[in-house]
């Protein structure tokens, strides 16, 4: 445990250098795309005065380092500022939103874990059958679709043909639980295919990597059953793979639901950061940048200390 | 020169029966023609793909922001939806006592949704605040005011640096959205971008930011109360899943479609798909400064090599209107004459491009936005001016960066790109051509055009200054100013219940009269 206790404390301490590194890097993305905020800002029939005068007022005509000095010193005062163009408070928005995204990333990967892992699973104990060519094949075409497209597919007969669920919009998991599933459930299930595609891809050959090893040959010699050997020994040896694969599943959802959101009008993050971006409104981007870096990192702590639960070597190497 | 419930109508009116007759009900959306009974109750449920920037008037800054803007404030001057006519609103009549000075007579008994007075004192504030509060984005819109003056308890008297026929057709615009002086003083720094106060009929409750505004009935309302209790408008970037609301019973109406939308929709029996006269026009702002757009004789070639009637066809699946006026057909500043001044000529393109000197062709550098409808655009009339030996050397750019390339940073020759929903023909045509103009990437005016210009704003005669807009539509035609390609629809999608809708030609809906049928 000691050992896992300063893995924690080694992460958390490259936090600061990283977000750092992170969102400069944004910024700097953010701000040498060609555009000017100040023109969307002055609305439709500006004026060229108007424009100057707006970016005075907002700053843009500082250099960028300045700019982004700026930004840091209200983040470290807590205060991530307000949009450029809704002028809403940046910290409400996220906070208003990252719940939807949330809810739709856990549901996407429940599904994609419930489905993908026991295919893997299964196509490795069946290789070489019909079975498991016809889950390789659906591995495939999981990976190739793309999630909107089957967005569309799905709104297109659950919910315009035989109205078993909403086609749009989202509902706060905290005011009605069994709403907010309804309205994620066709949405999680598009963004959730690549998942199950991943999964049981790579869980049927880490598995079948494993039952072939000389080690599963020595426990079947012994006169273990398949049975045993696959749920107390197989899985056991795969579990790390499927808890890295399904952590680097979490952060890849999170970019994929930019689209999702936008086929299922979900009011969540990932729609907020593709409208900001476009639109260079910085102070958003940053807020949503800063948050996500937080939780990728985050994400990838869990993901390492459950790793070195089952296998203390990971602790002691990392 | 005075106007209002205590007139019997100035020249104006008679130019706007006549243009409606020429229109006839083809201006008129089929939910304006139903006869039913209107009923009171229930909450429109509305889609619309854009967020506002800010529900204060004055800070805001887009046409779509009129779909809530509209709900919760009254103008100081109104208009009919189909034509413009100016009507009475806050201000109960208004009148040029001299070319420089614009006195309202003001409505009685009128309250904002904060219980205070609306009077002259709240006019001369809100007037102040667009002129001087730095945060104001109508401070062009109202340039011509020198000082505003309560008169009388309900009357104000503007002064003006220079005659401004525009300027009540102004005050049906932000400027004239009167804001409560009291909910400006107490905010923080005068900040009400989320806070509105009006005088309308309906009041806010509630923003969440691109996602859902949400307004009731305003009990008090000093007019004829709303129908509605409440409306719900959600904001659906996507138009494709803002129509698929409505399909799927989710929503009662969405705003601001495309063609695509209008026609999947028409191809269900269940929904009411309209698409309506508009004053949104797609046209390339042309910088004729310097290069070879500088060449009156190229300008008019690329005009000649357009075949609008295909691209409304091929764009707008001839929802639109394909001439080359600036305005729709009907329209009292759109002369009938000179709307197809530009016919599809590829012989007499290519002849104006030999006499300019370019007899093996021209390349043109061309900005366009890089969504899909945009290239589609770009795509037709790539291909039409091609035919005339014109080549588009085509970047897509988002919009502001286009705009800053192409207008701030005078780089290439001309910018893909729609415009147009301005309240008053002078503003139209200012705001894309005077030389202080963004629009205008040359910052040059070709002689002439200041003339028309200052008539436009000094004449107040109705007759006289439609002669003048049809002057300056013929000036800018003429000297192919720009390259209009077509008029824009204002398309909605909505379910038969509701009725009472009107889009009207800026696409600024009142829903007041609305109602739902049970």
């Amino acid at each position: 445990m000691y050992a896992i206790g300063r893995m924690i404390l080694r992460r958390l301490g490259q936090l600061v250098p990283v977000v750092l590194v992170a969102t400069f890097v944004v910024f700097s993305l953010v701000f040498i795309m060609p555009g000017d905020p100040a023109i969307v800002l002055a609305g439709d029939y500006a004026t060229q005065e108007r424009i100057d005068e707006i970016r005075r007022i907002h700053g843009f005509d500082q250099p960028m380092l300045v700019q982004y000095l700026n930004w840091l010193w209200n983040v470290l005062h807590f205060d991530l500022g307000q949009s450029l163009y809704s002028n809403e408070d940046v910290a409400k928005l996220i906070s208003d939103r990252l719940p939807h995204t949330i809810l739709l990333v856990a549901y996407a990967l429940m599904l994609g874990a419930v489905i993908g892992i026991p295919m893997g699973i299964y196509a490795a104990t069946q290789q070489g059958s019909t079975i498991d060519k016809l889950i390789t094949s659906f591995a495939s075409l999981g990976v190739a679709i793309p999630n909107f497209w089957l967005g569309i597919i799905l709104v297109t007969y659950f919910s315009l043909t035989w109205h078993l669920f909403p086609a749009t919009g989202a509902v706060s998991f905290w005011d009605d639980p069994v709403e907010a599933l309804r309205h994620a459930t066709l949405p999680a299930l598009a963004l959730s295919t690549n998942v199950v595609a991943v999964l049981a891809r790579q869980v049927r050959s880490a598995l079948l990597e494993v039952l072939t090893s000389q080690h599963f040959r020595t426990l079947r010699a012994k006169g273990l059953g398949s049975s045993s050997i696959l749920w107390k020994h197989g899985l056991r040896n795969v579990a790390a793979t499927m808890l890295t694969i399904t952590g680097l599943q979490v952060n890849r959802l999170f970019s994929s639901a930019v689209i999702l959101e936008a086929v299922f009008a979900i009011p969540g993050v990932g729609a907020l950061i593709s409208y900001s971006a476009l639109n260079k409104d910085i102070p958003v981007v940053q807020g949503i940048a800063l948050v996500l870096v937080i939780y990728v990192i985050l994400i990838n702590l869990i993901v390492d200390v459950l790793n070195a639960l089952l296998d203390p070597r990971v602790a002691a190497s990392t | 020169m005075k106007n209002g419930t205590h007139l019997s109508g100035v020249s104006r009116r008679t130019i706007l029966q006549g243009a409606a007759a020429v229109g006839g009900s083809l201006l008129v959306p089929a939910t304006v023609r139903a006869q039913a009974q209107p009923v009171s109750g229930g909450t429109l449920r509305v889609a619309m793909p854009y967020n506002p920037a800010a529900l204060d008037p004055l800070t805001g800054r887009n046409n779509p922001d009129f779909n809530t803007l509209y709900t919760i404030f009254d103008a100081l001057i109104g208009f009919e939806p189909s034509t413009l006519e100016l009507k009475p609103m806050l201000a109960k009549s208004w009148e040029f006592t001299d070319p420089t000075t614009l006195v309202l007579e003001l409505q009685e008994g009128v309250e904002f949704h904060d219980g205070e007075p609306f009077n002259a004192d709240a006019v001369v504030f809100h007037l102040t605040r667009c002129k001087d509060d730095p945060r104001s984005n109508v401070k062009s819109d109202v340039a011509s005011i020198d000082t505003v003056e309560a008169t009388g308890p309900m009357q104000v008297s503007i002064k003006l640096t220079r005659p401004d026929a525009s300027l009540p057709a102004v005050l049906t615009d932000r400027p004239g959205l009167i804001v409560s002086p009291k909910s400006v003083k107490e905010a923080a720094d005068g900040n009400v971008d989320r806070a509105p106060v009006g005088t309308g009929p309906f009041k806010f409750v509630e923003w969440r930011d691109n996602d859902l505004i949400k307004v009731e009935r305003n009990t008090n309302y000093w007019a004829d109360a709303p129908y509605l209790d409440a409306i719900d408008l959600r904001i659906i970037n996507e138009l494709n899943t803002a129509a698929r609301t409505v399909t799927a019973g989710e929503a009662d109406i969405a705003l601001n479609l495309g063609a695509q939308q209008i026609a999947v929709a028409r191809r269900s029996g269940d929904l009411e798909a309209e698409a309506t006269p508009s004053l949104i026009y797609y046209t390339s702002f042309l910088n004729y400064a310097r290069g070879p757009l500088a060449d009156v004789k190229v300008r008019q070639a690329m005009n000649w090599a357009l075949n609008r009637e295909d691209i409304n066809r091929v764009i707008m699946l001839e929802l639109g209107q394909g001439h080359c006026s600036m305005f729709p057909s009907g329209f009292w500043a759109n002369d009938p004459e000179t709307e197809n001044y530009y016919t599809h000529d590829i012989d007499r393109a290519k002849a104006l491009l030999a006499e300019a000197g370019h007899s093996n062709g021209i390349e043109i550098e061309t900005w366009a936005w890089p969504d899909q409808a945009a290239q589609q655009r770009q795509e037709v009339v790539s291909a039409q001016l091609a035919e005339a030996g014109i080549r588009l050397k085509v970047t897509p750019a988002t919009p502001p960066q286009a705009m800053q390339n192409f207008l701030g940073d005078k780089q290439g020759d001309q910018l893909l790109s729609p415009t147009g929903g301005l309240p008053d023909p002078s503003l139209a045509y200012d705001r894309v051509f005077s030389a202080s103009a963004y629009r205008n990437a040359g910052e040059i005016e070709l002689d002439g055009y200041r003339p028309l210009m200052d008539a436009s704003l000094s004449t107040f005669d109705q007759d006289a200054r439609q002669k003048v807009m049809y002057d300056m539509q013929r000036f800018v035609l003429e000297n192919a100013l720009h390259l209009p390609q077509y008029l824009s629809a204002g398309m909605i999608v909505r379910r038969p219940e509701v009725n009472g809708f009107e889009f009207g030609l800026p696409q600024r809906p009142r829903f007041h009269k609305v109602w739902i049928a049970a």
